[in-house]
């Protein structure tokens, strides 16, 4: 049946997009929007900074679990960004994805 | 085939004529007085004098001829008409340019009002008799001389590059390879020069006459060149043609702004789609291809072109590779507005093909965690000029743009191989035939266009952004920290992501933070699995027409969905005035009826997840919100473990 497949990426794009998709992207946001912590440290971010480092959390998930092995460009774009913002914080890369994870 | 001293003669005459003449020879309108009285006369003669002040220098020095102008009879529609060396206008319009009411008439057309098409109709008769002329230069002439014999003695196949398309040439502008892609008529993929039939660039027109063949094409936008103060903002990459020709442009043409308006089709129904692309700020384009899959869709990947844009305020460097949430995609996609597929309409090129400028985060989400595939994004060598010409051709194909996507010979691949083309002119693509999304990044690293060096180093590679990997590997990796780390039975994620969320969720607790975080990346790909069989449920009983009225009136609004989306990749239907590239006066009427038509997606949307929800099979839903309460939980387990160990703590500013 691979004709009747044909469009079926299209058709999948276009529902994932118009419809499940959007209950999965508010469910995915709700694990990163509750705000909690108490540690010490702490980096003030704008809400720009915000859309970059939650876009970083499966990448700094895939990061935290696999002890450094991967390392995907949204989690670098995020670390770049962090440093930028606190240039004198001192914190390990796996520190800053623990961090990201935890938003 | 001529004598070559003979063609010297033949350009040598007019030359010697002139210089005997020992005038500065030129072209010359000559009014036909007969028949018009004084009045007639003045207002006739001032109408060409206007038009030929108007002409190019290069055009009426090169165009030397006389041209008779008369009034006569035509029918109502007709301004005028060219026959042989005699301009005929129509002399109904002659008393309106005497009582002065012509320049006040309205017409509702693009010239505005009666007098100025009047000017249109002179000067696009005068493109018609230049265009025909064959007023090619000598080194031109020398060229396609070349060109026409070695298509006589190789043949078509074994014709240059340099070639194609300049074996027959008949016209001095109008069969100009360059001048046919700018205006929708590009070269076919492996048709050796042939352009294709069917012009796609029909929408935001100024005059659809233009579209019934080249030649009227160039007379019409010859008359824009010359009367519209805005042509070089509306069509930039035709303006820059017409003055590179004529080494010249009008004296009045306006400033065009730097940023160019395009509307997004992101998803993220929050955010306005209309937005803006400054070709200054995009630092690199990158040939973005997602590799195939075992969908015969997807089996040849999908051709896209990633803009590496700066984030504001960033100088244009290496840095702004990782502005990931900046960057744009241009992808040319079938657009499809019907729940109810077909794969012969895919065929015969029943689908609209379009030009979606998507955020990359969207796309790289899209292909590696919904589809599992993976993208490489390999740099294109283009320097500024061509990269900025690219840029600005995309934008004008987003706006003028509706194709017909047939699968085999109009896909992404051949769409994307044109856009590159058209936009860069560059001389290594003109020869590059690849109708196949692989076959294209090959030959495009043949010919040294792309640079592969990026993505040597695969850790490297996927740390900066140059490949993004299939979520289908990650989380074979996660699987395998969960082995380590937790005594399950199961023996492969597939196993894993099998079991019923509920059996799933003992292990959150026992769980330290980093296999959390391999359990938060199992759970959202069960998570997808689910959504993925939900719509497949969905759309199989839509698609079977099951009784159930309430499915019946979801489809239906799926469906309405599906074509209001459409504006967001046919931007043109926004807009009824103007024509190319919107102007800045028309950004305001664009913002309010883009984000008009976005309000109201946004409320069916959100109906739409309500009610999708309803209709989900009861162990659908069951299942899905088993896995929505194990996410929220592995999200508290790692932040609680995170605050144990007293971690850093990332926090929201106020601004």
């Amino acid at each position: 049946m691979t004709l009747i497949r044909l469009f079926g990426a299209a058709a999948l794009l276009s529902l994932s997009s118009l419809a499940s998709a959007s209950s999965f992207i508010g469910t995915t946001d709700m694990i990163g929007s509750a705000l909690v912590g108490t540690s010490e440290s702490t980096t003030n971010l704008t809400s720009g900074d915000d859309k970059v480092v939650l876009a970083a959390r499966e990448d700094a998930a895939s990061f935290v679990a696999s002890a450094g092995e991967i390392r995907g460009a949204q989690l670098e774009s995020a670390l770049q960004l962090i440093r930028a913002k606190a240039p004198a914080l001192q914190a390990s890369d796996l520190e800053l994805a623990e961090a990201i994870l935890a938003r | 085939m001529t004598h070559p001293l003979l063609r010297l003669r033949l350009w040598l005459l007019p030359l010697l004529l002139s210089l005997a003449t020992g005038t500065h020879a030129e072209l010359r309108l000559q009014l036909d007085e007969r028949g018009l009285d004084a009045a007639q006369r003045q207002v006739s003669q001032q109408l060409l004098d206007t038009a030929h002040a108007l002409l190019p220098p290069a055009f009426l020095e090169r165009l030397d001829q006389r041209i008779r102008v008369r009034w006569t009879r035509l029918p109502d529609a007709v301004h005028g008409r060219l026959v042989g060396d005699r301009l005929l206008l129509n002399q109904a319009l002659l008393a309106s340019l005497v009582d002065g009411s012509a320049s006040q008439e309205r017409t509702g057309r693009t010239h505005g009002t009666r007098y100025r098409e009047l000017l249109a109709t002179v000067l696009h008769e005068l493109a018609h008799r230049y265009d025909r002329a064959r007023l090619w230069s000598p080194p031109e002439r020398r060229q396609l001389a070349r060109c026409a014999r070695l298509a006589d003695t190789l043949g078509l196949v074994g014709l240059p590059d340099t070639c194609r398309g300049q074996t027959t040439r008949r016209f001095t502008l109008s069969d100009d390879p360059r001048l046919l892609e700018l205006a929708g008529w590009p070269q076919r993929i492996g048709g050796r020069g042939e352009p294709v039939s069917e012009n796609g660039l029909r929408e935001r027109s100024p005059d659809p006459y233009e579209l019934h063949n080249p030649r009227e094409f160039l007379a019409v936008n010859f008359e824009y060149f010359l009367l519209d103060p805005t042509y070089a903002c509306r069509r930039p990459a035709l303006h820059q043609y017409f003055q590179a020709h004529f080494t010249w442009q009008p004296p009045r043409a306006e400033p065009c702004s730097p940023r160019l308006p395009y509307l997004n089709a992101s998803r993220d129904y929050e955010k306005a789609p209309l937005a803006w692309i400054d070709p200054e700020r995009v630092y690199e384009v990158d040939y973005l291809y997602a590799e195939a899959n075992d969908n015969w869709v997807s089996r040849w990947g999908h051709s896209m072109l990633r803009l590496v844009i700066c984030a504001p305020g960033r100088p244009r460097g290496a840095d702004c590779r990782l502005d990931l949430d900046h960057h744009l995609v241009l992808s040319f996609r079938a657009f499809v507005g019907d729940l109810q597929l077909s794969s012969w309409d895919g065929l015969t090129g029943e689908y609209p093909s379009r030009l979606f400028i998507l955020p990359l985060a969207q796309v790289v989400d899209e292909y590696t965690k919904v589809e599992l595939r993976d993208l490489l994004s390999v740099p294109l060598r283009l320097d500024q000029a061509s990269r900025d010409a690219l840029v600005r051709r995309a934008v004008e194909m987003h706006w003028s743009y509706d194709g017909r996507y047939y699968f085999l010979t109009n896909n992404c691949a051949v769409e994307t191989l044109q856009l590159l083309r058209t936009g860069t002119d560059h001389p290594a693509l003109r020869g590059l035939d690849s109708v196949m999304p692989n076959a294209l990044l090959d030959s495009l690293i043949a010919r040294g266009l792309a640079d592969p060096s990026p993505l040597a180093d695969s850790r490297e590679a996927l740390r900066l952004g140059y490949r993004f990997d299939s979520f289908r590997a990650r989380y074979q990796a996660m699987f395998s920290v969960l082995r380590q780390q937790l005594p399950i039975s199961q023996r492969t994620v597939e196993e894993w992501l099998a079991l019923p969320a509920d059996h799933r969720q003992p292990w959150i607790a026992r769980a330290d933070l980093r296999t959390s975080a391999a359990l938060l990346l199992l759970e959202q790909a069960a998570q997808r699995q689910q959504l993925l069989l939900a719509q497949d449920e969905l759309k199989q009983r839509y698609l079977s027409g099951a009784a159930d009225p309430r499915m019946q009136r979801t489809g239906e609004m799926l469906q309405s969905m599906l074509v209001q989306a459409g504006f967001l990749s046919r931007p043109a239907e926004l807009l009824q005035s103007g024509y190319g590239l919107p102007l800045p006066a028309e950004w305001q009427e664009l913002s309010s009826l883009s984000e008009e038509r976005h309000r109201y997606l946004r409320r069916l949307s959100d109906t739409l997840d309500q009610d999708l929800r309803q209709l989900l099979l009861p162990q659908r839903r069951h299942e899905l919100a088993a896995v929505e309460s194990n996410l929220a939980q592995l999200g508290e387990r790692v932040r609680e473990l995170h605050r144990q160990s007293g971690g850093l703590r990332l926090e929201s500013g106020t601004r």
